[in-house]
């Protein structure tokens, strides 16, 4: 079956045509169906704006969430049956303005998910908002005079939270897109992938065009060792975060959480203690 | 002989004081006493003043006494605190390295010189315990087994030191013991019964009720919940996670929630206002999650170490929107642990948020308790589909949120073939897909509180009946002060409490309320919380009035007691 029929509830997306989400869409419905994912074994959560729409898409599990709060609600899950492949979506104000918080700390918590953030660098769905990945200057209805404060740079905080997997993509270019959830999807740790998705309503600088130009690709560099933590910081400083391709990964980390997660998902524990059981616990007390 | 006896425990933050006044109740509770304590402690670590005021009875007791027959002090702000409180035959057993005003019921004790001797200084807290079992009469071999047990985990030295202090203070100059002592009359049945305090209570309960997965984050006084919790799910197969913050709790419960773990987190007031907006998911995504909220004095931090029942408002009336819930207001140990346990049962059954509400003296005051009954919670996971339930459903063409008569909706977890669906905390169909259908909003907005009329019909207010004109009510552990008040005062009030704030089961309280002249309800709060969701859902405002306390701490036996005998005249 076609991969995109194989995971699509047949609903018609509501972003405006030529929104770079439909791109991620369609490389989350082709990772799974090439990793040969059962519907029922996925399941998909996002947070609120165009990006959480997404779940919505997908014929699996899948969860919209409040906004800024889908990275709790993920591991919640994956805590809940390891046996699920769990991926969590949302935008750059979902992960990295209400949600940063929670963000950091699921990089240092490293369940084994994947995240992907639909950064488009502004807010949509509000119709039009600085995002605090807008680049200083960045003219908006709530930012008239052009954004004023510095745009916080995701993959450098990402490293220095510990994220086990960094890549970053691009909507315009699928096949590394489709390529580098697979490999995320694959890593036994915590995956975030920032892709930049262009916003063609509300983002007239961050265009499709503009990205071509100023995205580096990673892979055109063949000295580049991705198990490098300092030629990863240091690639991220170089081109001010603009590159794409897999920037870190660290396979050596031995999970500090992973021990939460038991052999027997927990939805299938037996729940019912003997008697015996509790007569044993009750005994403590006295 | 004496039916009880009431002592405080004092002594600086971090010196094992409040330890000692658990282990006095755990020792008397051996032998078949009932003991009560209360905590006064600050919210610091170690220095400044902490007591435990303990009382100890032949029968079972729900609050500790007003009066104090024994204060033990190791610091002179205990005595200070505690002089004008002391029964006429009282008597105070100090330290002798504290210079205090010399009086004919006070007695110097040697307890960190012992300690410093035998083992190291901060025994002494050992040394006091072997005091009070001179005073009290205790057998020095239980008061040996005690803490040669307490004491066996902390290795070899630890263990081995405070039984030399415990010897050399048992032996201490023969005829002290005639000075001091304070006879109790033998307790009615010589069998050993369980100290626990509310959180362990609730915790066990939630063990007991098939949770096997907690996120929290620590805040006092919820946090014996977790800390319970994450020594023993290893062993169940459960996981206990401290998170970043509340939000990400309730969160991450919800998550565990809908995937189909029975999950739960704890917190208190600051921790409540974090997670509203979660709170509404659950009710809105129909998620079983069970909050627990262990009160303390609000608003904003409050005084996070001291008494409140403030946060009714904000859990009865909740966060943004309309959506179903229920608050469960357990008010005796006993009743933590059951109540937990339905708890369980009814977040599956009714698929939304229930709120186990708590407080400090509930949560946290050590008492004995007669045995918790393994039967009292029986696992019942409401409308969770298997997947053999969902063969004949077509992929993809289930419904999570399919409209019943009763506005329940059978559930499927993620895993199950043929139960696929999507969940949005946006108005959805019973697709459980996003919808701006102002006829559907109608349909799903009534069948999530449709879910509610079951649970209205269930009697949940307990009353004491005295053949009283007038009905004394408190929630929380206040019922307990309540209780000692009304049978200390001669049982002349009708008493009672209730056990399910929301749904409010307003017919049947009606009707209770019917046969009285006044029904007063005694609460610690400022704005009379629990009388103004009573008079707001049932009426009779003229009957129902307020008794309230908001200095952080709890009502005394006294207090209502005096209350009582106002009514009367």
């Amino acid at each position: 079956m076609n991969p995109v029929k194989k995971y699509s509830n047949n609903i018609q997306p509501n972003w405006c045509p030529g929104c770079g989400h439909f791109s991620i869409l369609r490389g989350i419905q082709v990772a799974a169906d090439q990793l040969r994912i059962p519907n029922e074994q996925l399941v998909v959560a996002s947070g609120i704006g165009c990006s959480g729409r997404l779940s919505g898409y997908m014929h699996s599990y899948s969860f919209h969430g409040i906004h800024g709060r889908i990275l709790p609600f993920a591991q919640g899950v994956k805590l809940a049956n390891k046996d699920l492949a769990v991926i969590a979506v949302g935008g750059d104000g979902d992960g990295f303005a209400i949600g940063t918080n929670h963000t950091l700390h699921a990089m240092r918590r490293n369940l084994n998910i994947t995240y992907i953030v639909l950064n488009n660098q502004v807010y949509g769905l509000t119709k039009g908002h600085t995002s605090p990945l807008s680049e200083i200057g960045f003219v908006t209805k709530s930012t008239p005079a052009g954004a004023a404060d510095l745009p916080l740079k995701p993959g450098i905080i990402s490293l220095a939270a510990g994220v086990t997997y960094l890549a970053q993509s691009f909507s315009g270019d699928q096949d590394q897109m489709i390529d580098l959830i697979i490999k995320g999807i694959q890593h036994q740790g915590f995956s975030f992938i920032n892709v930049f998705s262009p916003c063609i309503t509300f983002n007239k600088t961050n265009t499709y065009q503009w990205y071509r130009e100023n995205l580096k690709d990673i892979e055109e560099d063949k000295d580049y060792d991705v198990n490098n933590l300092q030629q990863a910081m240091s690639k991220l400083i170089e081109t001010d975060g603009l590159c794409k391709g897999l920037i870190y990964q660290n396979t050596h980390v031995e999970n500090p959480s992973q021990h939460t997660i038991k052999e027997t998902s927990l939805a299938q524990q037996e729940l019912n203690i003997p008697e015996e059981e509790f007569q044993y616990l009750m005994k403590q007390f006295q | 002989m004496k039916d009880s006896l009431t002592i405080v425990i004092g002594g600086i933050q971090g010196e094992g004081i409040v330890s000692t006044g658990v282990d006095l109740i755990k020792i008397l509770s051996r032998l078949g006493y009932y003991g009560f304590g209360s905590r006064r402690f600050s919210s610091r670590i170690k220095g400044g003043n902490t007591n435990i005021q303990v009382t100890i009875s032949t029968r079972k007791i729900t609050a500790v006494e007003d009066k104090i027959d024994i204060i033990l002090a190791l610091d002179k702000d205990t005595i200070a605190c505690y002089r004008e409180e002391l029964k006429e035959d009282g008597i105070i057993l100090y330290d002798n390295l504290l210079t205090i005003e010399e009086t004919e019921n006070a007695e110097a004790l040697p307890m960190t010189e012992i300690a410093k001797r035998k083992g190291s200084p901060i025994m002494k807290t050992t040394a006091a315990l072997a005091f009070l079992g001179k005073v009290l009469d205790i057998p020095s071999e239980i008061l040996g087994n005690f803490l040669d047990n307490r004491f066996g985990h902390k290795g070899e030295k630890i263990q081995s030191d405070n039984m030399a202090v415990l010897e050399e203070a048992l032996i201490y100059e023969e005829g002290i013991h005639e000075r001091i002592r304070k006879s109790l009359a033998s307790p009615m049945k010589k069998i050993s019964r369980p100290v626990m305090i509310g959180n362990e209570a609730i915790a066990l309960g939630a063990l007991m009720a098939g949770c096997r997965f907690m996120a929290a984050y620590p805040i006092t006084p919820a946090s014996e919940i977790m800390e319970f919790l994450g020594a023993v799910f290893p062993k169940y197969g459960g996981s206990m996670l401290q998170v970043e913050d509340e939000i990400a709790a309730i969160n991450m419960a919800m998550g565990a929630g809908y995937a189909g773990v029975r999950s739960m987190t704890a917190t208190s007031g600051p921790g409540i206002s974090l997670m509203t907006e979660g709170i509404g998911m659950a009710g809105m995504a129909e998620i079983p999650v069970v909050i627990v909220d262990c009160q303390r004095v609000g608003p904003s931090t409050g005084m996070p170490t001291k008494h409140e029942q403030s946060d009714l408002f904000t859990l009865y009336y909740g966060g943004h929107g309309d959506y179903p819930a229920i608050i469960l207001t357990p008010s005796t140990v006993e009743e933590c642990f059951e109540d937990t346990g339905r708890a369980f049962n009814l977040a599956e059954k009714y698929q939304c948020p229930v709120i186990l509400v708590s407080d400090l003296m509930l949560s946290l005051s050590p008492q004995t308790i007669d045995p918790l009954d393994y039967e009292k919670i029986k696992i019942d996971r409401g409308s969770l589909l298997k997947e053999k339930d969902l063969e004949s459903i077509v992929d993809g063409k289930y419904k999570r949120f399919t409209l019943t008569e009763e506005g329940i909706s059978p559930r499927s977890i993620p895993g199950m073939k043929n139960g696929i669906h999507h969940v949005t905390n946006v108005e959805h169909t019973e697709n459980g897909l996003p919808t701006e259908d102002s006829e559907i909003r109608k349909q799903m907005m009534e069948k999530r509180f449709r879910k509610m009329e079951l649970l209205k019909k269930e009697n949940t207010l307990k009353v004491i009946e005295n053949d009283s004109d007038f009905l004394f009510i408190a929630i929380g552990s206040t019922f307990g002060v309540l209780k000692e008040a009304v049978e200390a005062s001669g049982n002349k009030v009708d008493f009672g409490s209730i056990r399910m704030l929301k749904p409010l089961p307003a017919e049947e309280l009606s009707c209770t309320f019917e046969k009285y002249k006044k029904i007063i309800v005694i609460e610690n709060n400022f704005s009379q919380q629990l009388t103004a969701i009573l008079k707001e859902k049932i009426g009779k405002s003229d009957k129902i009035e307020a008794f309230t306390k908001y200095d952080g701490t709890p009502f005394t036996i006294t207090e209502i007691i005096e209350k009582i005998g106002g009514m009367e005249a």
